[in-house]
């Protein structure tokens, strides 16, 4: 059988060392640079036109800025606009990534849980620093619900550090799960496929895999784009904490 | 166009040219109640999958935000227990906060999916929303 975690395996193709710092370049970065000027590329491309009725690459690139736009619009109100290029690159970068990993033989990047973390605490951290410099120690409020008597505060405000302290994890967790257990099945039922084919009789079952195989790869396709979008949609949501606390 | 043969105006028809025509009116009718329905079907089948997608993304973020939480609330605990020499007391404590921590993480994620729900329902919950999982 052919091994399904096999795909998920960085390759070291150029070893470089930054300040004593293994930065070699792996596949693993190639496909991070090559989602990154193909997104690039595009958007550039889309809009060189600049027409007032867009073509069809123009619309497309329209229809991704208005997606996003009214997504943080909704989230977080007109004033959190000026996090729009932050929301737009992480949507636009794991989108492409996971597209990109959807090619056969290709990389995908943030099948790798430390590509998804770093994602997940650049958000963590801009939460934080906007947070406490918009609010100052009011940001705290957001650790102290309003309406709880102050007696259950020894339990209750533990609780809300835990649960904006899970929020990284989960948030990486989710992104790097959803794509890692997805290739791994489609792979596994690929494998079945070609087991079936090299066992005599048993032949005959070889469609089953195959459509399954076949019905993995589209749904792949929707998880690509779901999690690019809940990755975003939850960093409007959070960055919505740090522009407001308080519940 | 001919001379009419009778003696009707100019644009008259015959009873056998307005039955004609009625039944023509009558096909048109059902052709466009066709395409209605089936643009209707379409859409809905659009909404359901969508929505599925959808249910699947937040199912999964349920289960993350819970499993995070405890995971969080049990490191945090060891962390103390190693540097406080506690034994194993606040893993315990912190592991049952973790859950708790969990389960409010749970019920937020929660009370806002039912308000994308009732947004994109019109505020009408009662009316049944596109699910198609297989229970």
């Amino acid at each position: 059988m052919p091994d399904p975690i096999h795909q998920f395996e960085i390759h070291r193709w150029q070893e470089f060392n930054l300040f004593g710092y293994d930065a070699t370049f792996t596949n693993s970065s190639f496909y991070m640079i090559l989602a990154t000027a193909v997104a690039s590329l595009f958007l550039i491309y889309a809009m060189g036109g600049k027409a007032l009725i867009p073509s069809r690459l123009q619309s497309i690139a329209e229809i991704a800025y208005e997606f996003v736009a009214n997504m943080l619009r909704q989230a977080t109100g007109e004033h959190g606009m000026k996090f729009f290029p932050l929301v737009f690159t992480l949507f636009i970068f794991i989108f492409t990534v996971n597209m990109l990993g959807m090619i056969p033989y290709a990389f995908t990047a943030t099948s790798h849980l430390i590509i998804a973390v770093a994602l997940a605490a650049i958000v963590f951290f801009t939460v934080l620093i906007v947070g406490f410099a918009k609010n100052g120690l009011k940001f705290l409020k957001l650790f102290v619900p309003s309406g709880v008597p102050v007696y259950m505060m020894p339990i209750v405000v533990p609780i809300e550090v835990i649960s904006f302290l899970s929020r990284p994890v989960s948030h990486s967790m989710r992104l790097f799960a959803n794509m890692l257990a997805g290739h791994i099945a489609l792979k596994v039922f690929a494998g079945f496929i070609v087991m079936l084919l090299g066992a005599g009789a048993w032949v005959a079952l070889s469609p089953l895999p195959f459509i399954m195989a076949l019905a993995l790869t589209a749904l792949e396709f929707l998880v690509a784009f779901l999690q690019a979008y809940v990755f975003s949609m939850l960093t409007c949501m959070y960055l919505n904490d740090a522009l407001h606390p308080g519940h | 166009m001919s001379e009419p043969t009778d003696q009707r105006g100019r644009g008259d028809l015959s009873p056998e040219e307005r039955a004609v025509f009625e039944r023509r009116v009558q096909e048109l009718d059902q052709k466009l109640d066709r395409v209605r329905e089936a643009k209707r079907v379409e859409q809905s089948a659009g909404q359901q999958s969508r929505m599925s997608g959808r249910g699947m993304a937040y199912g999964f973020r349920m289960v993350s935000e819970l499993v995070a939480a405890v995971l969080v609330g049990g490191i945090i605990g060891y962390g103390l227990d190693y540097a406080l020499g506690t034994g194993r007391w606040l893993f315990l404590a912190f592991l049952l906060l973790g859950f708790v921590a969990g389960i409010v993480n749970l019920l937020r994620a929660h009370r806002k999916l039912q308000d994308e729900i009732s947004a994109a329902t019109g505020g009408d919950l009662g009316r049944p929303v596109a699910d198609n999982d297989d229970d």
